[in-house]
């Protein structure tokens, strides 16, 4: 099975390709303005160097959110045109399970994604990434209160959280093989899971 | 000679939408999903909701137009795509999804600049003649073009201040036309007669051109007629505001034609939509010899149909972008 994982979600590009049980390569980079221009020719490298085409993949992994919103947009047109294009099955996935899921401690996983002002994009899973908390877009301090509640909670974030926590790391591997059998969606409604309407939209009560 | 088949797409404000085009003149399908309905209610469009709607449209438009057309993109020629100006959230939709199909089918990538699609519309109504002065009317441009061959731009002159089209809807706002407003002040100033005065926008030498005064006088003017307790004639007010802005736009055009020594003048753009403007700019036309190209109404307004046909141009000229190709907001017309 050949697996093309895209994370575009959170200032960093996460991208890799599964071949079976292998990791054959992948890419770790952040971003301070030019994903949209680096994504893509990034993504050409793990084809070359896999050497595989878009063509031979059996399935896309992509991170729909929450996050920045365009560096969501990024990852999932690229992720959706392929899928469209070619006829090939797409998996959108939650950054944050994806986070909980490359976390191996023994405990609750709280992974956090940076939404200013106070806020974030944040979750708590169990030790089996099963979701107490759904992914919200919530205080900081009310997520933390939660935690506390729960007791043992690793929070995860590669965002500059000022809490103790683990630096996110994703494991490519491992994400891949926990969603690689998981539904597939027709690429035309893989679209982004913001968790947060625009000002526009909250501004105008809509 | 082989035909050559343009993809192009374009999501540069509020329309997503994909065409192809048959050597840059042959419109064969256009799709394209608005967003006007979704804008309305926030009076103008909102980028990030744009971008929202845009990466939910854009493989459903590609689809469709293909279908319309019969075609594969194994049949596609090469893929050509706005990259700016325009917002930024917005544009990178259409960039990514153009970059990627670009890549998987191994098609050569055009990049377009969307006031030149704006321009080269006119090649999908008859071939563009040379010399040519390009009048481009928008909701962000205001623009006096030489053109000496194709892609060959030389501003002569353009807005110093509000785009005429941003004035037309700032303008139709105030008089309460709900958005997008211009098309409804055109249609108001046909029942009304010019009977307000207002100011004669920078009528000057240059081919600049200066709309926020014209704006600000509207305002006042509706401001304190409605201190002093009277009723504007909307009707009236719009055919006076349109009067004045015509004017200044057609007389800075002929001014351009003449100076140049120039008989063939195209009109690009949304504003081109406007039809005091189509009828005042055929009146001059008529008058003076010129030879007149305006686009039908459907390629005013942004359409990827008018980015096929500049892609086609391009890419005779050889113009290729490769995948580092970014999205500019601003980007100086090339």
């Amino acid at each position: 099975m050949r697996v093309l994982y895209i994370d575009t979600s959170s200032d960093y590009l996460y991208s890799g390709i599964v071949i079976d049980d292998k990791l054959i390569s992948e890419v770790k980079r952040k971003y301070e303005k030019d994903l949209s221009k680096e994504a893509l020719p990034k993504v050409i490298e793990l084809f070359d160097k896999a050497n595989i085409t878009p063509k031979d993949l059996d399935k896309i992994i992509v991170v729909n959110g929450p996050g920045s919103f365009t560096g969501i947009r990024i990852g999932i047109t690229i992720a959706k045109t392929i899928a469209w294009a070619l006829n090939i099955n797409i998996t959108p996935i939650s950054g944050l399970t994806a986070m909980a899921i490359s976390c191996d401690k023994d405990s609750y996983k709280m992974p956090l994604i940076d939404a200013r002002r106070g806020y974030v994009y944040g979750a708590i899973y169990d030790k089996d990434n099963n979701p107490v908390i759904e992914d919200s877009h919530i205080e900081l301090k009310d997520l933390l209160e939660k935690a506390n509640d729960l007791g043992n909670v690793i929070a995860i974030s590669n965002n500059d959280i000022k809490i103790g926590k683990e630096n996110y790391d994703p494991n490519i591997l491992k994400i891949v093989k926990y969603f690689e059998n998981s539904e597939d969606v027709n690429p035309h409604l893989v679209n982004p899971i913001y968790l947060k309407k625009t000002e526009a939209e909250e501004k105008a009560g809509l | 000679m082989k035909d050559v088949y343009i993809l192009g797409i374009e999501s540069s404000c509020d329309e997503t939408s994909c065409s192809i085009v048959k050597n840059g003149t042959v419109e064969l399908a256009t799709s394209t999903a608005t967003q006007i309905a979704i804008h309305e209610n926030f009076g103008g469009v909102v980028p990030e909701i744009a971008s929202r709607e845009h990466v939910k449209n854009i493989t459903i438009v590609i689809e469709d137009c293909l279908k319309k057309a019969n075609m594969k993109l194994e049949d596609i020629t090469a893929i050509a795509v706005t990259y700016g100006p325009g917002l930024i959230g917005s544009l990178l939709v259409g960039l990514e999804a153009a970059k990627t199909l670009s890549y998987i089918y191994n098609k050569p990538l055009v990049p377009v600049h969307h006031i030149a699609g704006h321009i080269y519309a006119n090649s999908l109504v008859e071939e563009l003649k040379f010399p040519l002065i390009a009048l481009v009317v928008s909701g962000g441009h205001t623009e006096l073009i030489k053109m000496a061959d194709h892609f060959n731009f030389e501003k002569l002159g353009g807005t110093l201040d509000d785009a005429i089209g941003e004035c037309y809807d700032k303008v139709a706002r105030v008089m309460d036309l709900p958005y997008p407003g211009g098309p409804k002040l055109d249609k108001l100033s046909k029942e009304g007669k010019p009977t307000y005065k207002l100011p004669i926008p920078l009528n000057d030498d240059s081919y600049n051109f200066s709309f926020s005064g014209l704006k600000s006088a509207v305002i006042n003017l509706n401001h304190n007629e409605e201190q002093k307790g009277n009723k504007i004639n909307k009707a009236d007010l719009a055919a006076s505001f349109q009067d004045v802005a015509v004017k200044s736009i057609v007389s800075k055009t002929k001014k351009a034609l003449k100076d140049n020594n120039i008989n063939n003048l195209i009109v690009a753009g949304g504003v081109a939509a406007n039809s005091i403007l189509r009828d005042a700019l055929s009146d001059m036309c008529k008058e003076n010899n010129i030879h007149l190209s305006i686009p039908p109404m459907k390629y005013c307004t942004d359409n990827a149909a008018m980015i096929a046909a500049a892609g086609y141009y391009a890419y005779k000229l050889g113009r290729r972008a490769d995948y580092y190709l970014n999205s500019l907001s601003t980007t100086p017309l090339q």
